[in-house]
């Protein structure tokens, strides 16, 4: 005790307001080397909730989290060297504001979902191994100093969840969703390296941090980079059309595995289009915010509605993250046409929409692949329309799943609806704003497409929760249902706490991410009154906690005035009224069936092919057989990668004539390359 | 404003609109009957009905879990705060620094989501019907209703409601512009559709193949009807005053007794007036088949954007 308070004074005597006797560079230290010793744990005995590896990696992913949070609390960085295993090639470690609030998503994530794979996850000691490296890969790209780092640290992630995702004894579909995923996410390496290389070569280093001192690039080429970015990065965050590896992914693989890649992993792509947008290309041209807001708009809108077309569970969220990576793609894009006009103020409040959006996701996603997870394991069925009525065998689960729903679908006092009411605001701005009218309309296009997506956002959510969790059981597995282990629903209920106090403390995570912003636009771009309200700087001011307030204390009041004006009712309990039939769970609405109304607003976007098939016998009037069949074609898959893949599949059976098989024809070869290679670099 | 003061006003608009809500809707249903040449019933028939629903027994589905039960408190909660940010006598709202317009939208959305949960939560395939129509329906009618609301507030420069109609008031006549017209007329399309009234919906019948509001209502009875169906009245009128006031900005700027009289008369007129309009189109128009109204629907959008575009461009 004594001891400490001497240390206390010392730090008062020389002005060191910072009294933490750890720092964060030691605690992240820790951390990353937990996360790297992780794996050896599976040597071990592991069964269910025995799982070293997994406890392992969620505490070491709270000690990244807490190191990271550390940073953006004191608005610094830290960086160190790790190995250098030849000239030019050199592992360094570089954690600053932008890169921290990722690294805080992705070992928040990791956290969660490391707990809940400990009861949740069958045991497998392939994929608890990589679990932990697979966390320590999407650090390492968040605090990856050079460029070199970044894309040791992408192959790894890539790798690592490919592992994952093809999982043990894998069956055909699982296979062709692992191929499928390791092909696009080499195609976003190859454009993300590419647009790398670009600002290296000008730089004159692959250092990020002399890659972000003033801009190398101009005019064309910085367009050209800005461009490969977007395709590379893009693909990584499943904007549509690159997005096609998503739905098949992140669904086949387990759910806590699902969480962290559809929470976490795909931000990796957000972050990489911030950095090099934001840091290493200066304030660019004006046309990069609105065809960004455009892009995402259009995954947002599409995104949405094919999640409400889905009939899986995780292939419904798998899909809503599509649609969530595009109202961050649109903060983006909001951010980078206030910047190329020089407007910061207004370019760092568009820019913490994103990041307070991307951060939210973060905890919903979460707690929705997880509820899909406990849904797993009680029902071992995932089909929505084989679900129904789990609201009261699984009511810990269900609530959660509940507050889930609410707040993705971007309802206030939620934490969904504070990222997209800073969005709508900047995007009001942008329009309003002394700008050339074609950026100020891609503005107010952004405007429409996001009201559009909140409603559709509502639809598809309501339509989740309520054929999974209310009315009756559509199958008698979803009548065997029960609630999961306590730690299980402990996580999804933690999460739930988190999503409405993400919602009504907005304030405070506004406040932790304004030198984010500083960082990369040069102002602020947001306050916090005293009174928990947040104030955009270009405009527009919004008190969640108020709000709340409101609504917890207005609740009971009409409740009060009936009693006190019309006394106490009685409550009875009956059956349903089903038209003086016998209710059946088979009279319910489907999945379906519910999003029908929709799938007809929009035949002209979707597409929906439906075929009936009616056949008579004899000459009898009435149908003997009425066949009916309807789907919602995959439009990029069948009209871009079903062609590009045959394409791929010609070019690379005449190719093959190149490999004949001969040992001297490989050898010429060789040579021949080394000739090449030393004509060109003479 | 102090709070106490901004106490005093929720406290009064909030009430005021709920004690007038029933009577604008027994005014409506009273306008509508005499069109038809029919007697109708009183004008303050609501009254007399919501006084029957809250002093009834409910009789709840078995298969229903808490949501049937919280929804209808939940869902009048969520219009009763909205409600407090708009401008009814006053620019000023309770809430005035609190929220803007998009916290309105998203309260209507929150109460829009409860009640489509509460109508599922039997497994009453009318209940799940209705739902599934109110959400594809409301995902339409939300970026109309935003487009209108943000083409009034490019021109004023703020999305708080109550600034936009104190800025309007104040420039008088020259607020009045084409894309002001334009979101005006977008508007009411949204208030025919979020009130449940012909051509989208049709508030007086049952009958499974046309219902939206009363199929998600279906499995409710006693007291919790009562509260769903005021909860429809009072976001019914908190739009029509809202609708009042943007789109007539004067007489909002009172400050003296004499003045809130005053601005009270005007509201009441142009309440009034917009009633008319209602019974107007639900007198003259059929209701529509569900799979037109994309067409109603996507008119009215495309008459909200081009509104908001000659704002912007303005």
């Amino acid at each position: 005790m004594r001891i400490r308070l001497s240390i206390l004074a010392y730090y008062h005597a020389v002005g060191y307001e910072d009294t933490h006797l750890v720092s964060p560079e030691h605690v992240l230290v820790a951390g990353v080397v937990a996360l790297l010793g992780a794996p050896a744990l599976v040597f071990w005995h592991i069964s269910y909730r025995l799982r070293g590896s997994l406890w392992l990696t969620a505490a070491a992913s709270g000690l990244v989290a807490i190191a990271a949070v550390a940073l953006l609390v004191r608005d610094s960085s830290i960086a160190f060297d790790l190995w250098s295993p030849a000239p030019y090639a050199q592992l360094a470690f570089r954690l600053d504001p932008l890169g921290a609030v990722f690294a805080a998503v992705i070992a928040g994530v990791a956290l969660f979902s490391g707990v809940f794979g400990t009861a949740y996850a069958a045991p497998r000691r392939t994929d608890d191994a990589a679990f932990p490296l697979f966390v320590l890969s999407m650090v390492m790209v968040a605090g990856a100093a050079n460029v070199y780092t970044f894309l040791v640290a992408w192959e790894a992630m890539a790798l690592t969840s490919f592992l994952l995702v093809l999982g043990e004894g894998s069956s055909r579909p699982r296979r062709q969703a692992a191929v499928l995923y390791l092909g696009m996410t080499h195609l976003a390496t190859v454009f993300a390296a590419a647009s790398f290389f670009l600002v290296a070569h000008h730089a004159g280093s692959a250092s990020f941090e002399d890659m972000g001192r003033g801009p190398h690039l101009s005019g064309g080429l910085a367009s050209l980079a800005f461009v490969f970015a977007v395709f590379g990065f893009g693909t990584k965050a499943g904007l549509i059309p690159f997005h096609i590896w998503l739905p098949r992914a992140h669904p086949v693989a387990p759910s806590h595995v699902s969480a962290v890649m559809s929470a976490a992993m795909v931000k990796t792509g957000i972050y990489g289009i911030a950095r090099v947008a934001f840091t290493f290309l200066g304030p660019g041209e004006p046309w990069w915010g609105s065809a960004l807001i455009i892009a995402g708009a259009i995954s947002a809108i599409l995104g949405v509605l094919y999640a409400l077309m889905e009939h899986d569970f995780k292939r419904v969220l798998a899909y809503s993250t599509v649609e969530n990576i595009g109202i961050v793609t649109m903060a983006l894009g909001a951010a980078l046409v206030f910047r190329s006009y020089g407007l910061e103020a207004a370019a760092a409040a568009a820019l913490l929409a994103g990041l307070v959006h991307s951060v939210n996701h973060a905890i919903f996603k979460t707690l929705l692949f997880l509820g899909a997870g406990a849904i797993q394991r009680s029902v071992h069925v995932l089909n929505i329309d084989r679900l129904g009525g789990l609201l009261r065998a699984m009511p810990a689960t269900g609530t959660a799943v509940l507050v889930g729903s609410l707040a993705i679908a971007g309802l206030p006092p939620f934490n969904g609806f504070v990222g997209e009411w800073m969005l709508l605001r900047s995007l009001v701005s942008l329009a309003s704003a002394p700008v050339a009218s074609l950026a100020a309309l891609s503005g107010l296009a952004g405007l429409a497409s996001l009201a559009l997506v909140g409603g559709l956002a509502i639809a598809c959510f309501v339509r989740l929760f309520g054929i999974t969790f209310l009315g009756l059981p559509r199958s008698p597995e979803a009548a065997q249902a029960h609630e999961t282990h306590g730690l299980m629903y402990g996580v999804l209920s933690v999460l739930a706490v988190a999503c409405v106090a993400g919602g009504i403390g907005a304030p405070a995570l506004v406040r932790l991410l304004r030198p984010v912003t500083a960082g990369l636009v040069g102002t602020r771009g947001g306050a916090i009154e005293a009174s928990n309200r947040i104030v955009l700087d270009s405009g527009g001011s919004f008190s969640p906690g108020l709000i709340a307030l409101c609504l917890v204390v207005a609740a009971p009041i009409p409740w009060l005035l009936l009693r006190l004006a019309f006394g106490r009712t009685k409550r009875s309990r009956g059956p349903i009224w089903a038209t003086g039939m016998v209710f059946r769970p088979s009279m319910q609405y489907t999945g379906t069936s519910f999003s029908k109304p929709v799938r007809l607003f929009f035949k002209r976007v979707l597409f929906p092919e439906r075929e009936v098939h009616v056949s008579y016998h004899g000459t009898s009037p009435l149908p003997r057989l009425v066949r009916y069949s309807g789907r919602v074609p995959a439009f990029f898959e069948e009209r871009f990668y079903l062609p590009g893949r045959t394409a791929a599949l010609w070019t690379a059976g005449r190719l093959r004539l190149l490999q004949n098989g001969s040992v001297q024809v490989y050898l010429l070869y060789v040579m021949a390359a080394l000739v090449m290679l030393l004509v060109i670099a003479r | 404003m102090t709070g106490t003061e901004a106490a005093l006003l929720g406290v009064g608009q909030a009430g005021g609109l709920a004690i007038v809500a029933p009577l604008f809707n027994g005014l409506v249903r009273k306008g509508k009957a005499r069109l038809q040449y029919r007697k109708g019933p009183p004008v303050l028939q609501s009254y007399f009905d919501l006084a029957k629903w809250w002093s009834r027994s409910e009789q709840v589905a078995d298969s229903t879990s808490f949501i049937h039960r919280l929804a209808p408190g939940g869902v009048l909660v969520t219009v009763v705060v909205a409600t407090l940010l708009v401008p009814v006598f006053s620019w000023r709202t309770p809430l005035t620094s609190a929220g803007d317009l998009f916290v309105v939208v998203g309260l209507f959305a929150l109460g829009r989501a409860l009640l489509t949960l509460a109508g599922m939560d039997s497994g009453s395939a009318f209940g799940q019907m209705g739902s599934s129509r109110e959400v594809a329906v409301g995902a339409l009618v939300e970026p109309v209703l935003v487009l209108s609301l943000v083409a009034l507030s490019i021109g004023s420069g703020s999305t708080r409601l109550g600034e936009i109609v104190r800025i309007a008031d104040q420039d008088g006549a020259g607020a009045i512009s084409l894309g002001w017209i334009l979101a005006a007329a977008s508007f009411a399309v949204v208030l025919v559709a979020e009130t449940g009234r012909i051509p989208v919906d049709n508030p007086d019948t049952h009958l499974e193949l046309t219902m939206i509001h009363e199929g998600m209502l279906l499995e409710y009875s006693g007291r919790s009807l009562g509260i769903l169906h005021f909860a429809a009245m009072l976001k019914q009128i908190a739009l029509v005053v809202l609708m009042a006031n943007l789109f007539v900005p004067f007489g909002l700027s009172a400050s003296s007794a004499g003045g809130y009289v005053l601005s009270f008369g005007l509201l009441a007129g142009k309440v009034a007036f917009v009633a008319t309009g209602l019974v107007a189109v639900e007198s003259t128009l059929a209701k529509m088949r569900l799979f037109e109204l994309p067409d109603l629907l996507g008119m009215a959008w495309f008459v909200a954007m081009l509104g908001a575009a000659l704002a912007v461009l303005a």
